[in-house]
């Protein structure tokens, strides 16, 4: 990629001295190695590291360096135990992860807490945190009621904190803010309430808005033919809450949209109902819309499009392409052309019975039969998604894209007849499901590859995320507890480490006075490893 | 459908879902437990609520509409004021004073009593409403039952591991229906739990073709591990010259999942729900 465009503010940004903390800008705009300065390591969400000490030959050795445990939070409101699902950030020796509620800075080279910093909410969901954005000094944290709070990387002291969302409405806050220029981008959670969904850029020194992106178009707007009226557009929902991506040449940023409100019941919102379940391309200086591609139109199953679009380059029909791959939570694999939203390919990686075909766009058309129903309808595809939040990988030396999905059948109800359902307006209960780890060939959309794990565990949901690297190995974790190395060309499992808790982030890579360490996260503690010395 | 064994089976993951990246102490049902996990503050006043909806209705309904949210007037169940109020703090100053400038009368009459239970009848809406914990499957007995009956002793094969008047009797008065749909789907689905299904009988022929059998404790990629009668515990690590063989009492359920029409399935239901 050519990063031109940026080395202005880059230049105008970096004073002639650094305190020892700061993220130098430019490291935002390389692959990472001595760094992991955002959270999928860079701006095209491959989470696929170069550094190769730790490969295929020798990861049999990969032997446990130093643990992290939070002992001192205890459980948090409606989950229980912390659990870590933020991906760390590392820089100048540096990590930086979090919880709902509080951020450590912690030594990367022998897991000494240096800070942490406690927010005390006042509501809102502690589903998860997915972690800090970091700009020059700064670092940029969401409290779960809807608060954006910047903390100073020295110290963990906060600088100033705006509100980006009302949590009374149902909104929550999870998301690692992302740095794209002088923008830090802030996306929000929440779909228990019928209230829109939107993404917006903040002022990295004083965290006053920039623009907003609304999810649902106004009245008289292009998009607003996709709704039956202002009301249902106004409850639509759409929500942003994980970071999206950003192609520094061509200046677009990619974000996916959340499933549209009340989440089962459609009969209210009859329509496509843009831009919800969508991936969408912004300007990241205006937040204008520049294009987009709806994953799931008419969502009636809660399968939020919100999972990494990642980006790629690759040839196509002979001609070198700039690409866009989605393993999205509607169970269907989507690569695109990122310059306009073109689909290259649609196929599904899981079962996709709930629609009845694709059409001409590559769009999938939703089968009104498999709409929850009042008596329950059988769905090919787990309740949460043939694959959710976790952060999947691409490795651009194998051309696989690995994520790990779930098989399985679940039921479809609605429970809100009404003419204007409100809330979920229905559930759903799951049937029988397997976790698996798919290695997709991004040329085809079928896997190369597929690792069932064996569990006598009850994994539920969970994100084990995944990391690939040039070492040729691939690594996650199961629903049991191990953390595993596979042979990223054939799948074989090389290594493993029993956590005691079950991965719940996904896996960050850097290398540090020459010693490359891999970072994993499961339940309340992180683990760092590295070869046997 | 006799007992099956299989070589390593697929066990099942089950439970609701609802939120992305929901942790299990989240996910179980229930009131309370749904209200703190969204934050949700204190519980609307039930008895307060029933005399607010009295007063609502005839003052303010014609304008917000019958379930407040709202007609003319704005929807009031997703209003910020409604939302960050507790006991009337907020919201009967408005009532009381009205919005001249948005066309909202006075209603300078209601005591502070009849404020709280207007109130208590709005946060009841907000809760109906966002309270998944509360929602409720409704009547889901829509299918044929002869046609279930037929699926069951037919085309389903059901009743080679079950009996209408064996394992079965009953069924239809110890079970909810929409608990009876999921149980027969697949039966460690049951009743909303996700708790882990029961332990599951396993049998493994170490190298030696020495054979270990009993309930197994724990089963993943690397390990396995069981208690065998004496509840003498076993542990081994899995590999290539290690045959590890689980009960699988589920395979004909899983089978049948790829077939079902959502009318086998609810002629089923409707069959099953005639066992009483």
């Amino acid at each position: 990629m050519n990063f031109l465009p940026l080395t202005a503010f880059i230049a105008a940004l970096v004073p002639a001295l650094c305190p020892a903390q700061m993220l130098n800008p430019k490291k935002l705009l390389e692959q990472p190695t001595d760094t992991w300065p955002t959270y999928n390591g860079d701006y095209s969400g491959r989470r696929f590291s170069t550094l190769n000490q730790i490969n295929a030959g020798n990861v049999g050795s990969l032997s446990l360096r130093w643990m992290y445990r939070i002992a001192s939070v205890g459980p948090q409101r409606g989950v229980g135990s912390p659990a870590i699902k933020s991906t760390p950030l590392m820089v100048n020796g540096i990590l930086y992860f979090t919880i709902p509620d509080h951020v450590w800075a912690v030594d990367a080279r022998t897991g000494e807490e240096l800070w942490r910093y406690d927010w005390v909410d006042k509501g809102g969901h502690l589903v998860g945190n997915r972690g800090v954005g970091m700009y020059g000094n700064w670092l940029y944290f969401l409290g779960p009621d809807g608060w954006f709070i910047s903390l100073n990387a020295k110290d963990g002291k906060e600088r100033w904190r705006k509100k980006v969302a009302d949590e009374k409405l149902q909104y929550f806050t999870t998301m690692a803010p992302m740095v794209v220029g002088n923008h830090i981008i802030v996306g929000v959670g929440g779909d228990a309430m019928d209230v829109p969904g939107y993404l917006e850029a903040r002022n990295p020194e004083t965290g006053d808005l920039q623009w907003r992106w609304n999810s649902e178009p106004r009245a008289g707007e292009p998009g607003a033919e996709t709704w039956p009226n202002k009301g249902a557009m106004e409850h639509g929902g759409g929500m942003t809450w994980l970071p999206g991506t950003y192609d520094p040449e061509l200046n677009l940023l990619y974000w996916g949209t959340g499933n549209p409100n009340p989440v089962f019941a459609g009969q209210g919102r009859k329509g496509t109902n843009l831009w919800t379940c969508s991936i969408v391309a912004l300007n990241p200086d205006t937040g204008k819309l520049v294009w987009y591609f709806q994953a799931s139109p008419h969502d009636t199953h809660d399968w939020d499009n919100v999972e990494t679009p990642v980006l790629f380059d690759a040839e196509v029909a002979g001609k070198s392409r700039k690409l866009l791959a989605q393993a999205a939570r509607n169970g269907f694999f989507f690569v695109l052309d990122r310059t306009n939203g073109k689909s290259i390919l649609t196929a599904p990686f899981v079962g996709t019975n709930w629609a009845k075909g694709i059409d001409a766009k590559g769009q999938p058309i939703p089968d009104p039969e498999k709409e929850p129903k009042v008596d329950g309808s059988l769905i090919d595809i787990h309740g949460g998604g043939g694959t959710n939040w976790m952060p999947p990988s691409l490795d651009p030396t194998t051309g696989l894209f690995y994520v790990n999905a779930t098989r399985g059948y679940s039921l479809g109800y609605l429970t809100d007849t009404d003419e204007r359902p409100e809330g979920y307006g229905g559930s759903g209960r799951g049937l029988w499901s397997e976790h698996v780890l798919e290695a997709i060939d991004t040329n085809t959309g079928k896997a190369r590859w597929i690792h069932t794990y064996q569990s006598s565990g009850n994994g539920g949901l969970g994100g084990p995320g995944v990391l690939s690297t040039a070492g040729k190995v691939v690594f996650t974790g199961d629903y049991s507890g191990n953390l595993i190395g596979f042979d990223s060309a054939n799948g074989k499992m090389l290594w493993h480490f029993q956590m005691g808790q079950s991965l719940g982030n996904g896996p960050m890579t850097y290398e540090l006075d020459g010693t490359q360490y891999l970072i994993a996260g499961a339940g309340d503690t992180l683990f760092a490893f590295a070869l046997a010395r | 459908m006799k007992w099956r064994w299989a070589i390593l089976p697929l066990l099942s993951v089950v439970g609701t879902f609802s939120l992305p990246g929901q942790t299990p102490a989240a996910r179980g049902p229930g009131r309370a437990n749904t209200r703190e996990f969204l934050g949700l503050g204190p519980a609307p006043d039930a008895v307060a609520a029933e005399r607010g909806e009295k007063l609502y209705g005839p003052n303010c309904g014609f304008c917000h509409g019958a379930k407040a949210n709202g007609a003319e007037g704005p929807d009031l169940v997703r209003s910020p004021l409604v939302l960050h109020d507790e006991k009337a703090e907020l919201i009967g100053p408005v009532i009381r004073q009205g919005r001249a400038d948005k066309g909202m009368p006075a209603f300078a009459g209601f005591t502070d009593p009849q404020l709280y239970d207007i109130a208590q009848f709005l946060h009841m809406r907000v809760e109906l409403a966002v309270n998944r914990g509360l929602y409720k499957v409704q009547n889901i007995i829509t299918g044929n039952a002869k046609a279930g009956a037929n699926y069951f002793s037919g085309p389903g094969r059901c009743i080679e591991c079950h009996s209408a008047t064996g394992d079965l009797a009953h069924v239809g008065t110890k079970f909810q229906p929409s608990d009876l749909q999921q149980a027969f789907l697949y039966p460690t689905a049951r009743g909303f739990q996700s708790s882990g299904p029961k332990m599951s009988k396993v049998t493994v022929t170490l190298p030696s073709g020495e054979v270990i059998s009993g309930a197994l404790k724990r089963l993943d990629d690397f390990n396995v591990s069981l208690y065998d009668a004496a509840g003498n515990y076993h542990s081994y690590a899995v590999g290539p010259d290690l045959k590890v063989e689980v009960e699988d009492k589920l395979a004909g359920h899983r089978e049948l999942l790829k077939h079902y029409t959502d009318a086998d399935m609810h002629n089923v239901t409707a069959y099953l729900a005639t066992l009483k």
